[in-house]
């Protein structure tokens, strides 16, 4: 099973939250938090910061992979993409 | 292709300045008045200026000073000269190979060179020639172009509070009183536009410059409709930073009829977005979601029952593409067409995307 690992990316993906947006408040997030709108409020701005240090610290390219960037509908969603492909 | 410079980064010592700050004691050297002709004339043709030095900050503040215009961007401290450009590119949102780079010192040049060689390196003697070369010679100047380095230096002071902030970013848009305008473009926003359709890259949907002669048509036409967007908020006047272009039902009363052959169209029943551009300035300031979220309600209004943008599936625009996702936006299901695009589309039923109440609609 992948729960685990997808337990540990999600909190390393609170801190990176955390960094991108500034927001200490962050770190506490459920997993089904939404990413966009009223959840986390992710912007392209934010997203853009997001989505590159994903990419340094798993070695995904969500934006080259996910066309629609589904994986960012919640923490978890995003989580579960990464352990997929690590 | 010659790239066009949109930033030029410049060393102090024995550069900008005539000898070198820290031996200077209480009388700096002076700036060099030639190459001091070279960044006016630059900053008016809407080129950034930026300072990479290995000197105290004191050094950059000295010859802000002297200079008599403002830094996009200041890089002061030991680390390399390529490091320094590669944060002053990410700052500015800039790509390597839109930057020149100043410094009287070979080694220094050499480095930046073998790290970042899609950078214009430039000995001071080449500097005080640029003015005539065509990289940096944008063929339209405009009124926002020339304001540009006043514009970064206004956010750089917006950034600082926004990270002493520590709130949402829309309790910090409220808080730094931003102001965002969709109003019809006119033709005296022919220059913006075509400049934006040019500039714009990591916000921009066709991925494809629009000359003006075609933006005039577009203006002209019952076919199709352009929305500006202007920004501004407490900190300054970031003027016209983004537009739409928007076709079908939205750029006409009735269904558009194939005689009139739009480019993009026409569907009768839905609303298509053949360009949605913004500055990278308005990044992370809500702009181009209040043009998302009116694109949405004003195709809604027009009658149509979805809104369809066609975008350019690239790694350059992403931030576009996640601009979409969270305005509900989603590619139709056969995915990237042989040209490099992608139909990204929703319905306009349910709930649609918020204005907030800091945008208004004219």
């Amino acid at each position: 099973m992948t729960g685990g690992q997808a337990a540990v990316v999600a909190d390393e993906l609170r801190t990176i939250l955390v960094e991108v947006t500034g927001r200490d408040e962050l770190r506490d997030i459920p997993v089904d938090t939404p990413l966009f709108g009223a959840g986390v409020g992710l912007d392209s701005l934010a997203g853009t910061l997001l989505l590159r240090q994903v990419k340094r610290r798993y070695g995904v390219d969500v934006a080259a992979e996910d066309l629609n960037l589904d994986a960012l509908a919640t923490l978890g969603t995003l989580a579960d993409f990464l352990v997929a492909r690590s | 292709m010659t790239e066009r410079i949109k930033c030029v980064v410049w060393d102090i010592d024995n550069t900008l300045l005539t000898g070198v700050y820290l031996e200077s004691g209480e009388h700096p050297p002076h700036p060099d008045p030639q190459l001091l002709g070279v960044l006016r004339e630059l900053a008016g043709r809407g080129i950034l200026n930026a300072l990479a030095s290995r000197n105290p900050p004191a050094a950059a503040e000295y010859v802000e000073r002297v200079a008599g215009t403002d830094f996009a961007a200041i890089e002061c401290g030991w680390g390399s000269k390529a490091d320094a450009i590669g944060r002053i590119a990410a700052d500015l949102s800039l790509a390597p190979d839109a930057i020149a780079f100043v410094d009287d010192d070979m080694l220094e040049r050499a480095e930046v060179t073998a790290a970042l060689p899609a950078v214009l390196v430039l000995t001071p003697e080449d500097a005080a020639e640029v003015p005539g070369w065509p990289q940096f010679s944008p063929p339209v100047i405009t009124a926002e172009a020339r304001r540009r380095g006043q514009m970064y230096a206004e956010r750089r002071r917006r950034q600082a509070a926004a990270a002493a902030f520590g709130g949402s970013r829309d309790d910090f848009l409220r808080r730094a009183g931003t102001r965002i305008t969709v109003a019809p473009a006119k033709m005296a926003d022919l220059h913006r536009l075509h400049e934006l359709s040019v500039r714009t890259h990591q916000l921009n949907s066709s991925g494809e410059p629009l000359g003006e002669d075609e933006l005039a048509r577009m203006l002209e036409s019952p076919e199709y409709r352009v929305a500006t967007v202007t920004l501004a908020d407490d900190f300054g006047d970031d003027g016209l930073v983004g537009a739409a272009v928007m076709t079908g039902n939205g750029g006409s009363p009735a269904p558009v009829t194939p005689a009139g052959s739009p480019p993009f169209g026409p569907t009768g029943l839905a609303v298509t977005v053949p360009l949605v551009m913004m500055s990278c300035r308005a990044l992370g300031r809500g702009a181009l979601d209040a043009l998302l979220a009116w694109l949405c309600r004003s195709a809604k209004a027009s009658g149509a029952a979805e809104l369809r943008v066609p975008c350019l599936v690239s790694d350059r625009n992403v931030p576009m593409r996640l601009a979409l996702a969270a305005a509900g936006l989603r590619a139709e299901p056969d995915g990237v067409a042989a040209d490099g695009r992608a139909i990204f589309a929703r319905p306009l039923t349910g709930k649609l995307p918020g204005l907030a109440d800091w945008v208004t609609v004219e």
